[in-house]
């Protein structure tokens, strides 16, 4: 480390997950001393994205042993006086679980590529291997996987298993026994057909079919850059409180953002697109005028139905799903309605349900016709422009940092300090810590919920549209009474999180059980496996996967305060995601915290306006429309009979 | 208020710190010189006026989040007949986030030149080099930015870094080259510039910017018709 870190400040923050990011943002805005820490090699913590290369060296760090290369650190026992006690943190992140990965694409090894590592923690390891020799003969789990895949996935006709074995493998298969008090299992499937290239034709040539372009493994890892891969799949509601908080903050000048374009519904076997906005209704084709007419006069009642408390008062107590089988409503509209607009679970109660449809029929039109907005490069740019926000007003960050423990002063009972892996006191008057680094001992006495994810590539959209370029979320109802609802959304390119020709979806449901059990029968009922002949199946013909990607992580977002044990009270703890569509729960936990530590302190206000600080050259504002209409019409003269598009026509 | 801009260009500012990313900027967007400037926390951005090849330019620039506006136009004949439009330029300072290494990811996103400095009296500075070289490549979207390699400080005496080896490492990675000094205004307005003409002479580099445009969030609303609620406001 070239520059030595200041050994004091006000707020020491420990996480860059979304809530810490707010709040170090918030912290460093109203004047506070702020050192950012993470020991990770990236931003966002289990909110980050990463690159294809990336999230293979993310899945390389989740299976690592725990105590690996931590020998270096400086024991910190030794520099805790008598009158202080430490508290130690977690050695290991161990909230991503059960991760599984299977590779569809054919593993093409003619024009190997190599990506270049983002989380260059490990650049030699990913170099090594997981780049440049796909993971065709890494099957790195003993367990049979094949049989308890189902047969619609082609596990069985994997020939290259016996293939060369990378020396690796021993290693891991060593480094998972040691593993077993975590109970973590981490194993990499091949289920790619493995075919040898010259096996293959050159071209696929079915020219009587739509084209479908054939996509190699050795393609993705080539345009690996191109994903910007997020480890929690949500959402910007467009009236929700992150957006009023970026706008708010101003930190919205950092990011950019795409509207969803659809919300789809899946009923009977079948994706369809659900019309909400009224152009959309007016305009289906799908609805008769007779369900126009009632999905129009329901969502109308919906957005202010607390006046008319008689409408619905003899359902207060009862599901929102019973309710709406009383209101005229075909089925398809009550389908449309509970799992798409509402999206609610079917226990959910009448006033839940009908809340739930107000705000998002609230949130429709501020942006575009959904209502959901999605950044550009992923959700985990958000936690970033936070971050900047905390630079920007003097807050110190340090990634690949790691915090061993925090000292308490036994007298006071307050935290006063923490000490890092270099053995160096950093002393501070608050501490903020994400709940992942807060050791067992502290977690005793916590109950966690889990959240389970599929992260897929596919080659085609779920439902094909005129445009290629759709950003769409779906909610597949559960299947039996009881289930969970799993929230998928489907990414193009355009959203600058994954390559062209390609989508990237995204699966989340709260977890029941490992999230490849929770989450593939969806996945086999929406996409099939890659393969490089076709089979014809129908129509119309679902989209092939091409890489999937399964993790269970861990859900501390209901976890009390309370039942943290030993903390000082000078120390507050940030939960991780939750399994919510929105990001309602970050913002509302950061500005709670915030207000905790300085009541009555405004939370994150805007910045003072840039154009009021100095002003000086010309006396016209460059922006000014006369400033620009004359100048535009200057180069019309001089450039003749040239074609000058009117500058409106560039408008975004 | 960007409603007659064509396009955004962003350009990075990066290098270790004290090399005198800031006072480059302000030299030239202020044409002022300040040694205590790294107490400019939270200072936003300024607007001036230059020229550049005799067409007006207009600048606001943003201190420590530097953006600059720029609505300006060079010679038609640049073009090639190609519509000529106002644009908006960026310049992105590092908030101080490179200290220890900490960019975000985020703050390379589409940006289309950089301009790399480092101190000519401090070797340490230039041999690092190729750490951001290294970091550009990994986090930059695309492959033909302009890059234009700064060094500065050649107002003071003891220089550790020679002209020549500026150069030959500039001419090995394919960029610009100059050197400046931020206190005495030597080659600060050139390098900007030059940079800037250089993008604009490669119009793949800045008009592909237009074909994925997102949705800027802004206190005014944005919406398209029927405004809020997607119609059911208003009356059936």
């Amino acid at each position: 480390m070239a520059d030595s870190l200041p050994t004091e400040f006000d707020v020491i923050i420990i996480g860059t997950g979304l809530p810490e990011s707010i709040l170090a943002a918030a912290c460093s805005r109203s004047g506070q001393r702020v050192l950012h820490v993470d020991s990770r090699s990236y931003y966002g913590g289990n909110w980050a994205s990463f690159t294809f290369s990336g999230l293979l060296s993310w899945l390389k760090e989740c299976e690592q042993d725990s105590e690996a290369g931590d020998k270096s650190t400086v024991a910190w026992q030794n520099l805790i006086q008598d009158t202080e006690e430490a508290i130690a943190l977690r050695r290991k992140d161990d909230s991503i679980q059960h991760v599984e990965v299977f590779c569809y694409a054919s593993k093409d090894t003619g024009d190997s590529a190599e990506e270049i590592d983002v989380l260059q923690k490990n650049p030699s390891l990913v170099a090594s291997s997981t780049l440049t020799k796909p993971l065709d003969s890494a099957c790195l789990s003993e367990e049979t996987h094949s049989d308890s895949t189902s047969p619609e996935m082609p596990a069985k006709d994997t020939p290259q298993h016996d293939g060369e074995i990378l020396p690796e493998v021993t290693d891991r298969e060593e480094t998972q026994v040691k593993e077993t008090d975590c109970g973590e299992k981490t194993c990499i499937h091949t289920v790619s057909d493995g075919a040898k290239d010259e096996n293959k034709p050159v071209v696929e040539d079915n020219s009587g079919q739509p084209k479908r372009n054939r996509i190699t493994y050795s393609q993705i890892v080539k345009e690996g850059r191109r994903f910007n891969i997020d480890l929690v799949s949500k959402l910007l509601y467009s009236q929700g409180s992150l957006i009023d908080l970026l706008i708010k903050s101003n930190v919205s000048r950092y990011a950019e953002f795409k509207n969803v374009t659809r919300i789809l519904a899946f009923r009977e076997g079948k994706v369809e697109q659900v019309p909400c906005s009224r152009a959309d209704v007016f305009n289906s084709k799908e609805l008769t005028m007779v369900e126009k007419r009632m999905l129009m006069k329901f969502l109308t009642f919906c957005l202010d139905y607390e006046q008319h408390p008689g409408e619905y008062q003899d359902f207060t107590q009862r599901p929102f799903s019973e309710y709406l089988k009383t209101q005229k409503l075909t089925p398809n509209l009550q389908h449309f309605i509970l799992h798409s607009i509402a999206m609610t679970e079917p226990s959910c109660l009448t006033v839940d349900g009908l809340k739930a449809t107000k705000h998002f029929l609230q949130c429709l039109g501020r942006y575009g016709n959904t209502p959901f907005l999605f950044p550009l490069y992923g959700q985990g740019e958000i936690p970033q422009c936070f971050c900047r926000m905390c630079a920007v007003f003097g807050g110190i960050y340090c990634l690949r940092h790691r915090v061993q423990c925090l000292v308490v002063d036994k007298e006071s009972g307050r935290c006063e300090a923490v000490i890092d892996h270099f053995g160096q006191r950093i002393s501070a008057k608050f501490f903020i810590v994400e709940d992942s680094y807060l050791s067992e001992d502290t977690c005793a006495g916590v109950q966690y919920g889990q959240i389970s994810r599929a992260v897929l590539i596919t080659d085609q959209s779920v439902l094909k549209a005129d445009s290629d370029q759709q950003i769409s979320m779906l909610t597949v109802p559960p299947a039996e009474p009881g289930a969970r609802a799993v929230r998928v959304a489907e990414l193009c390119s355009s959203t600058m999180t994954c390559m062209k020709d390609t989508y990237l979806v995204h699966l989340t449901c709260s977890s029941a059980s490992t999230a490849r059990e929770d989450l593939e029968p969806v996945v086999q009922k929406l996409f099939t496996p890659y393969a490089e002949t076709e089979i014809d199946e129908g129509d119309p013909p679902k989209p092939r996967l091409l890489w999937a990607l399964y993790f269970n992580m861990r859900d501390s977002s209901g976890v009390s305060r309370s039942s943290y044990h030993g903390l000082p009270s000078n120390v507050y703890v940030c939960s991780g995601p939750d399994c919510g569509l929105g990001n309602e729960h970050a913002v509302k936990l950061a500005e709670t915290l915030f207000q905790q530590i300085f009541p009555g302190e405004d939370f994150c206000p805007p910045p003072p306006n840039p154009e009021d600080i100095i002003f000086d050259g010309d006396d016209k504002q460059p922006e000014a429309p006369g400033t620009n209409t004359l100048i535009v019409a200057k180069l019309e003269a001089s450039e003749g009979s040239q074609n000058l598009d009117s500058p409106g026509q560039h408008l975004q | 208020m960007d409603e007659d801009v064509l396009t955004t260009l962003k350009i990075l500012i990066i290098g270790e710190s004290g090399v005198g990313k800031s006072s480059l900027l302000l030299r030239f967007t202020d044409d002022t010189f300040d040694p205590e400037l790294a107490a400019t926390i939270g200072v936003d951005f300024k607007v001036k006026t230059i020229s550049v090849d005799g067409n007006k330019a207009k600048l606001a620039i943003w201190v420590r989040v530097f953006k600059i506006k720029f609505n300006f136009f060079l010679n038609p004949h640049l073009f090639n007949s190609k519509v000529i439009k106002p644009y908006i330029i960026k310049y992105m300072d590092t908030a101080g986030q490179e200290r220890f290494r900490t960019l975000t990811p985020s703050y390379y996103r589409g940006a289309q030149g950089v301009i790399l400095v480092y101190d000519v009296t401090r070797r340490d500075t230039f041999v690092k080099l190729d750490n951001w070289l290294n970091e550009l490549e990994t986090y930059c979207t695309r492959n033909d930015i302009v890059n234009m390699l700064v060094g500065n400080k050649i107002d003071k005496e003891n220089r550790e870094v020679d002209r020549n080896e500026g150069l030959k490492f500039a001419r090995k990675h394919s960029m610009l080259f100059i050197e400046a000094s931020a206190k005495t205004c030597d080659g600060v307005q050139c390098a900007f510039e030059e940079l800037v003409e250089k993008i604009i002479q490669t119009p793949g580099l800045w008009e592909s910017e237009n074909q994925n445009k997102g949705v800027k969030l802004s206190h005014r609303e944005e919406g398209h018709g029927g405004g809020a609620c997607g119609g059911y406001c208003s009356v059936l």
